[in-house]
């Protein structure tokens, strides 16, 4: 045998990885550094697929960068600011030893920064790219902006964020497109379509901080670091793509409305115009004055077959986002002290309503609770001192359910001191078969437009049911169908028969003929029933058991379903009871 | 000077030059006799030649400069002489004296340091002359031609330069990553066509290196932000909530297993315990004489087993010519045997063709479930945490509210959980951060504990 012997870990997986330390010292960065440069650049830890040989035959637990990675770190033009701002700290604490003032001031102007536009290019080359990943920094940006100044972390990263989220809410306001909303024990969880694309973010509630200490505060502030710039840039581009002034300025006829007499007595000067902004109760300046928004209506094509169905469907969602848009327009509301303000007032503008509240409360009030046409007040306190007859009293989860719901719900089951119906996750969307709380059919029917009255549970049940035996029963209604038609037919052949016989002259006679109303739908209907027992009868063996199989399953949890809406209905019975028993008690 | 000094030299060697010192003398130095020098050396022309006359003709000259401003062999008889005609005017003049006084004449000190030469004082060259002025003038008229064609000198430029360099960086530094006021722009707008060669923005770092497309690859293919269950909603829905509680139930009952194993490794045993019995023996251990009676099976099993490893040695001697063929026949017999038997299996395994289909699909059938499971593993791995350094990812308690802490209305809710827990572990989840424990505070020097003086006295 000839050649050299291969040396271990000179090839392969070993050279592809690098451990954490050594990458670190190759970029000549001190840890915190390095984790900082890792972050601001989008390059994770790898677990690599053989640890034993990456590790050249030790199993001790390492974390592992790939090489090429932080190849491509060694080009980045902001390591060398990190050092420039080490030789600054450096700097600085000597002139403070020797107490030489004038140095420190010096040194102090001539701090070192650094900006990360470049990176952020670089990671999002397009637009959509940022916007698809938007999330993230939304989270954190409305996390950190509701941080007390206490020294977490720096004054001016929370003031940031306070002012980017604020015209992120604004943005969202004025292209109306939030869609759904859900009040969680965690915080407040929002979605949007932004430009077609679906982003989620969490809002905390006001005041629930509690600051844990085993979160590293120095990660988090670092990758805030990173998605305010990053917000920042897509703010810009959002408010330009909707021809709206940058940085977001108030209408002018807002403005003139919001200029109260005592501006100075809730917040500074310089403070104040955010503040204007961030009660979010007027519409903002755009850079040409457009006189309201055409609505862009979607252009016909003549499609065929598959397409216009596709087509006739995303028209229809269409009309429904539309209609959804509009959810609020024309109604006045007023949200009294105890409810979350910036919430609601977010929510309720998002759909065209007007808001206002209480002007001791916030800044940006702009009617007072004695206006006659306000429509709706949103209270939370069971008992209400002064009432006004020609609006509604409502608790605040009528307006995230309506939203949810995509219509107005009727309003008498939100009144204050009514127990509310259980909040829905809009977030979690059933297939068919799973079980689906009753409070949800009910919204369903709302939605299809049915009265309320009816009792929808059982429907739904019994269409589940039916849903079962579906391919069953339509074979056999087909036949049954087929039966009774031609049993008239006989039926009449039998009288002229009998008639025939008697030898009397046959009544013969023409009568006008009558049109046989043909149901379109149901032949429809039996044609796709048809079609599809054929479709089954045509499968392979193969094909055909995974299908059994598929349809086992189905019904499987059609079961279930069915099992837990017996057991809900069960439960209810008995707490019915229970309450009658108690009101007879009590009487 | 020279050139003026030779002139005054041949003006003097004219014959009508009159000499204002009458006492020189002429003859008197060509009497004397020349002494031989070398003539070779400035040296000696210094030294020995005899300039006298010279000089005193130039001190005559410069005399007459200065008494007569110029040579008196050159001035016009007018200026020399005039014609004595009495004293017409004197009268006059002695009148106007006396009006004048004593208060009008000049003080001596006045009239000593007057200039009394009619030798006109040299002017000063410098206050009026300019160094280079043609080559000034020439630049300056360069300048106004640039001026009017409307490019600035370089000087200029360089210090307007510097000027905006200033101003950017005073921008920058006023506006830092995180200042509050900091300015935005459209980033993703079409870039300006770069003209600049490739090859020189590249080498002067001017040109960001390419991002690799691997790493804008997510890590993991969680959601970024993963929505609570619905029962987690602040009114939830009677079953969901229920199922959340019992999902939390369970991780709450898993723990408590691991916790009770681990006190289960770890609790003291009875047979471990001292009773009185196992105290007494081992206080009195090593007082009572034992019995050694086991100690001789013991050397005997010692003894045996040297025999049982040598008996193969002994065997191993050299095989005989007749060890060696009949081993040889034996195998090829056995080789013969199997031969036959693999023969008259493939004849059987024809009629067992219908058991070996059953079992080929039963194989194929393996093969699809395992390869199924495979990809479920991985596609499940996909949305896993790794491993990533020392440490495994901990998941998060889940946030639930027990029955009775239902709220009946919003204003009521107490939240629960912290976001920013939530998202640093989320963070975690997706593998963009290695879970880590918080370093601890490590004192570098011991603390000293010293006693003030102030207290000792009081105590």
């Amino acid at each position: 045998m000839g050649g050299l012997q291969k040396k271990k870990y000179e090839s392969g997986a070993a050279t592809n990885y690098i451990t954490r330390n050594k990458a670190r010292k190759k970029l000549q960065l001190s840890l915190a550094d390095f984790r900082r440069l890792c972050i601001l650049k989008g390059i994770y830890p790898h677990e690599p697929k053989h640890k034993k040989k990456v590790n050249k035959g030790s199993t001790a637990p390492r974390t592992f960068y790939l090489l090429k990675d932080i190849r491509f770190l060694l080009h980045e033009p902001i390591v060398g600011k990190f050092r420039e701002y080490k030789v600054f700290v450096r700097k600085l604490r000597k002139a403070y030893g020797k107490a030489e003032w004038t140095d420190v001031q010096r040194i102090r102007d001539n701090k070192p920064g650094y900006k990360l536009d470049h990176i952020v290019k670089e990671r999002y080359p397009t637009f959509i790219d940022a916007l698809r990943d938007i999330d993230d920094a939304l989270s954190m940006c409305f996390l950190f902006s509701t941080f007390a100044r206490t020294g977490k972390c720096h004054v001016q990263t929370i003031q940031l964020c306070r002012r980017l989220s604020v015209e992120w809410m604004n943005y969202i306001i004025t292209s109306r497109a939030l869609r759904k909303v859900f009040l969680s024990i965690k915080g407040i969880y929002y979605q949007a379509e932004v430009l077609g694309q679906p982003v989620t973010w969490l809002v905390p509630y006001q005041f629930s901080h509690d600051h844990p200490t085993d979160v590293d505060y120095r990660v988090m502030a670092t990758f805030t670091e990173f998605y305010t710039t990053l917000l920042g840039f897509v703010n810009f581009r959002l408010y330009q793509s909707l021809n709206l002034a940058y940085p977001p300025k108030l209408d002018v006829k807002a403005e003139v409305e919001l200029k109260g007499k005592h501006e100075e007595d809730y917040a500074m000067d310089s403070e104040s115009y955010l503040e204007k902004l961030a009660a979010l109760s007027s519409s903002l300046a755009r850079m040409v004055s457009t006189v309201e928004e055409e609505e862009a209506e979607l252009d016909h094509f003549p499609a065929e077959g598959e397409d216009a169905e596709t087509l006739e469907g995303r028209e229809k969602q269409q009309k429904e986002q539309d209609a959804q848009k509009k959810l609020f327009e024309g109604l006045k509301f007023f949200l009294n002290r105890e409810v979350p303000r910036e919430s609601l007032a977010f929510v309720l503008r998002c759909f065209g309503a007007q808001v206002s509240w209480d002007k001791y409360l916030c800044m940006g009030s702009t009617y007072d609770v004695t206006d006659q046409s306000i429509t709706h007040q949103i209270v939370d306190r069971p008992n209400a001192d002064q009432q006004y007859i020609n609006r509604y009293y409502i608790q605040p989860q009528w307006v995230f359910d309506s939203v949810n719901a995509k219509l107005l719900l009727p309003v008498a089951d939100y009144f204050p001191g009514v127990t509310l119906p259980p909040h829905l996750s809009p977030f979690v969307e059933e297939k068919d078969g799973d079980y689906v709380p009753p409070e949800k059919l009910k919204l369903m029917a709302l939605q299809r437009g049915e009265r309320p009255e009816r009792e929808e549970e059982e429907e739904e049940e019994e269409d589940d049911e039916e849903e079962e035996e579906e391919d069953d029963e339509e074979d056999g209604e087909e036949e049954e169908e087929m039966d009774d038609e031609e049993l008239n037919d006989e039926k009449n052949l039998k009288e002229m028969e009998k008639q025939k016989s008697q030898g009397k002259a046959l009544l013969v006679k023409v009568t006008p003929g009558k049109a046989k109303p043909e149901n379109k739908m149901r032949t429809e209907q039996e044609e796709k029933a048809e079609e599809k027992r054929l479709a089954i009868m045509m499968m392979k063996k193969k094909e055909k058991y995974l299908y059994d199989k598929i349809m086992f399953g189905k019904k499987r949890k059609v079961r279930e379903a069915n099992k837990l809406a017996a057991k809900r209905k069960a439960h209810e019975d008995a707490s019915k009871a229970d309450k009658k028993k108690k009101k007879a008690k009590k009487q | 000077m020279a050139a003026a000094r030779r002139n005054k030299r041949v003006a003097a060697s004219q014959p009508g030059f009159l000499n204002l010192n009458p006492n020189v003398d002429q003859s008197d130095s060509t009497l004397r006799r020349r002494k031989r020098i070398n003539k070779n050396k400035k040296k000696n022309w210094n030294k020995h030649s005899d300039i006298q006359d010279v000089e005193e003709f130039l001190d005559d000259v410069r005399l007459q400069e200065r008494a007569t401003g110029g040579l008196v062999s050159e001035k016009s008889d007018d200026s020399l002489f005039f014609v004595d005609t009495g004293e017409p005017s004197k009268n006059i003049q002695k009148g106007e004296t006396q009006k004048k006084g004593r208060g009008s004449r000049p003080l001596r000190i006045d009239l000593i340091l007057q200039h009394d030469s009619l030798v006109p004082a040299p002017k000063d060259i410098l206050s009026y002359q300019q160094p280079n002025a043609k080559k000034l003038r020439r630049i300056s008229q360069k300048a106004e031609e640039l001026a009017a064609k409307g490019v600035l000198p370089r000087k200029q430029r360089l210090l307007l330069r510097r000027k905006a360099a200033a101003g950017s960086k005073a921008a920058e530094h006023t506006s830092a990553n995180k200042h509050p006021e900091r300015p935005f722009y459209d980033l993703w707008s079409e870039p300006g066509k770069v003209t600049a060669d490739p090859w020189y923005l590249e080498q002067t770092k001017k040109k960001l290196v390419k991002r690799p497309a691997k790493l804008n690859e997510k890590p993991s293919a969680l959601p970024a932000v993963e929505v609570i269950a619905p029962g987690g909603s602040y009114n939830p829905e009677f079953f969901s909530h229920q199922a959340l509680l019992l999902q939390a139930h369970e991780v709450e009952v898993k723990k408590q297993k691991e916790e009770q194993k681990v006190e289960r490794q770890l609790a003291v045993s009875q047979e471990d315990t001292a009773t009185e019995e196992t105290v007494f023996q081992e206080q009195v251990e090593g007082l009572l004489e034992e019995e050694e009676g086991e100690e001789g099976p013991v050397q005997e099993d010692l003894e045996f087993t040297p025999d049982t490893s040598a008996t193969p040695s002994t065997t191993q001697g050299k095989k005989t010519e007749r060890q060696r063929k009949r081993e040889k026949a034996e195998k090829e017999k056995e080789q013969q045997r199997r031969t036959e038997q693999a023969l008259t299996s493939r004849k059987q395994q024809l009629f067992q063709l219908r058991s070996i289909r059953s079992e080929l699909k039963k194989r194929e059938q393996r093969t699809k479930l395992r390869q199924a499971q495979r990809l479920a593993r991985k596609e499940a791995q996909k949305t896993q945490p790794r491993r990533l350094g020392r440490l495994r990812f901990q998941a998060p308690d889940l946030e639930v509210q027990l029955s009775d802490e239902i709220p009946g209305s919003l204003r009521t809710l107490k939240a629960k959980g912290s976001i920013l827990k939530d998202r640093f572990k989320s963070l975690q989840k997706r593998n963009l951060i290695e879970p880590r424990e918080r370093a601890k505070f490590k004192r570098k020097h011991k603390l000293k504990y010293v006693e003030k003086r102030a207290f000792k006295a009081i105590t």
